[in-house]
């Protein structure tokens, strides 16, 4: 009998079980809030091999334990008590639930004789979670902590990643048990794609005269982004992405488009309405990517690859639906010629005609240039973390990505207050990347308190923080489309966020010139340690283009026609 | 439009309560349900819904769910074996 055996044959409490079975799927780091009946896990954490980051508020901690588990593709884990502490969680676990990313949630709760009783900070998270986990357990016995566990881990990161909650009762976490560890379970196996899907799709695609590619956040989960490459260079047809797609091609490519949607490129949008064949590659055809749906690529038939059979014919009928892994699928595709180089061109030409222009008018910053600056300032390595506003649009605009997993974004749910727990997430995995959180005035107080994290654990996050006084994109809403009925947006009376950042021992810097941007990000980018820079843009810059609500994509508006008129 | 599935879940806590809430929040109206134990290995439960939405996406979608082993959408010619003067067409053979 070896020594490990021993050990696992000991007594122990439940939450012991716990920690060493999270130390055998792997898990290193975790982030949370310690409370009631949570405690004995706490007990247990001390001294084990585990890394706790303790953030200032739970939804610190689960946004943070998504980024961590975005950019490793490794369940992130987070930690909370019951109640409050587990309520607290629920955006966080959203936000992993609708971009499809790995996480453990593990909650404290209430004895469970007290449960169903309205005992002191019980509420049933296991229901309220529900509707936005991809499984969910509550432990009932010791024993079947290892078997959880490992459910857990294997739920989480096989086929369409999501987030797993384990509901964990004091009596449980406090319990003793003699139960024997257990290996953690192998993934599942990967789904192949079917010949004959592979041989349609690619008949498809040879006789296509305009092909497109919508390429998706599903190709850096499955860590597709070489073959998704190979398979561009290849088939020779312009691809087009997603907001979580962006990266996946490189900005500068020919055949790259750009982003489509609400507020994509122009090429990227008249593409997709021109096309005859669509091929979408993991992505689901989100609303805000494809406007008015029954008008979007009108006249394209669909090849839709995805991991996730429920995705298929969900929105858009595909002609063609492969559910596969995209990898072996995009190798198996084989048109037996590359896309019409008229069609091509065309793409090019829509590309250079709807190319950004970054020549405004004025001394003010204009936050488009401000954030193409910071992408050129560091071409390689740099992680972005993104909040949600119209700096998160300007961003997915203007920055440039080598990889997916350098832009990380709240896709799906649009969470205000992602980006710095994200940064916190993306630095704790990534220790040796550049990462920036480019962030709003209403964003940043959303999750300010995670400065408090940056400062004790000494992270080295950038925070870039484009301040216009306003919750920027309702008040352009507002402006476009509500007559300019400003209502509930003003924030003019923000504190002093450089004062904010230094209160929190974080260093700081504000500029409002445009003559100041190359030196500010100079400082931004070289300063050891954690900083902040506060940009401060006109309060009344807009995002554009747009597709107005209920418009079909090609239908962008550049500018504010009543200020046109 | 008419959907009924045979869903076969596990007995754990929530598997019932997931799969109904799961049909609701994804567009489909719940018309009749039943649920029973099956034999050692779990339960059964049958649901007819309402929806202008596919009966072929709602069985996709039962089918991501862990608690669930098997969905079968029950073709409507089975369904309604009691409408009087017609047979299902299923049963001439």
């Amino acid at each position: 009998m070896n020594a490990s055996t021993n050990i696992a044959l000991e007594l122990r409490s439940g939450s012991q079980i716990l920690i060493r079975a999270l130390e055998r799927n792997g898990v290193k780091q975790i982030f949370g809030y310690p409370g009631g009946t949570i405690m004995p896990v706490y007990d247990a954490l001390v001294g084990s091999g585990l890394k706790h980051y303790l953030c200032r508020h739970e939804q610190g901690a689960a946004l943070a334990a998504d980024a961590y588990g975005r950019v490793t593709r490794k369940a992130g884990v987070c930690l909370a008590t019951s109640g409050p502490g587990a309520t607290n969680l629920v955006t966080g676990i959203a936000n992993a639930f609708m971009d499809s990313v790995p996480m453990v949630v593990i909650t404290g709760q209430v004895p469970t004789a007290l449960q169903g009783t309205d005992a002191f900070q019980e509420v049933d998270i296991f229901g309220i979670t529900l509707p936005i986990v991809k499984h969910s357990y509550s432990v009932r016995d010791v024993a079947d902590i290892p078997r959880i566990v490992n459910e857990a881990f294997a739920i989480a990161e096989g086929g369409r990643p999501g987030p797993v909650l384990i509901d964990l009762p004091k009596d449980i976490s406090a319990g003793m048990g003699v139960v024997a560890d257990a290996s953690p379970l192998p993934r599942p196996e990967i789904r192949l794609p079917d010949s004959r899907s592979l041989q349609a799709a690619s008949e498809m695609l040879a006789n296509a005269r305009r092909p497109l590619i919508i390429a998706g956040g599903g190709i850096a989960i499955s860590d597709s982004v070489d073959d998704f490459r190979r398979f561009a260079a290849r088939t020779g047809i312009p691809v087009t992405a997603t907001l979580k797609g962006l990266g996946v091609m490189s900005s500068d490519d020919p055949v790259f488009v750009g982003l489509l949607g609400m507020h994509g490129n122009g090429a990227a949008n008249h593409a997709v309405q021109n096309c005859d064949v669509l091929m979408v590659v993991g992505a689901r055809f989100d609303d805000r990517a494809t406007g008015q749906l029954a008008q979007f690529a009108p006249s394209a038939r669909i090849i839709h690859l995805d991991i996730d059979p429920a995705e298929i014919s969900k929105l858009r009928k595909a002609d063609v639906a492969i559910v596969s892994e995209l990898a072996p699928a995009l190798e198996g595709i084989q048109p037996e010629h590359k896309a019409r180089a008229s069609w091509c061109a065309q793409c090019v030409g829509w590309k250079k005609e709807f190319a950004w222009r970054y020549d405004a008018p004025g001394e003010g910053i204009y936050a488009p240039k401000l954030l193409r600056d910071l992408s050129r300032a560091r071409p390689e390595g740099m992680t972005i973390t993104c909040d949600v506003g119209q700096h998160q649009m300007w961003v997915a605009q203007h920055c440039k990505f080598n990889d997916p997993l350098e832009h990380i974004s709240s896709g799906g749910l649009g969470t205000m207050g992602y980006g710095l727990p994200a940064a916190i997430g993306v630095k704790i995995a990534k220790p040796e990347a550049t990462v920036v959180c480019v962030s709003g005035d209403g964003s940043i107080m959303m999750n300010i308190q995670e400065l408090a994290t940056l400062k004790r654990y000494a992270i080295d996050v950038k925070i870039l923080l484009i301040d216009n006084s306003a919750l920027g994109l309702v008040r352009q809403w507002q402006e476009l489309f509500f007559d300019g009925n400003y209502s509930e947006v003003d924030l003019s009376d923000n504190p002093d966020f450089a004062a904010v950042a230094e209160a929190f021992g974080i260093q700081s810097r504000s500029i409002d010139q445009a003559e100041e941007v190359t030196d500010a990000i100079e400082w931004l980018l070289n300063t050891q340690g954690a900083a902040l820079l506060h940009v401060t843009i006109d309060p009344m810059a807009n995002v554009w283009p747009l597709v107005p609500p209920g418009k079909p994509n090609h239908k962008m508006m550049k500018s504010n026609p009543a200020k046109a008129r | 439009m008419q959907h009924t599935l045979r869903i076969q879940l596990s007995s754990v806590d929530g598997a019932v309560i997931r799969a109904l809430g799961l049909i609701e929040r994804r567009g489909y109206s719940l018309k009749k349900c039943s649920v029973s134990e099956s034999d050692g290995t779990g339960r059964n439960m049958e649901v007819s819904v309402t929806s202008t939405r596919s009966g072929d996406l709602l069985k996709r979608q039962l089918e991501r769910l862990h608690d669930v082993y098997h969905v079968e959408l029950i073709p409507a010619a089975i369904v309604n074996p009691h409408q009087p003067g017609v047979r299902p067409i299923t049963r001439r053979i």
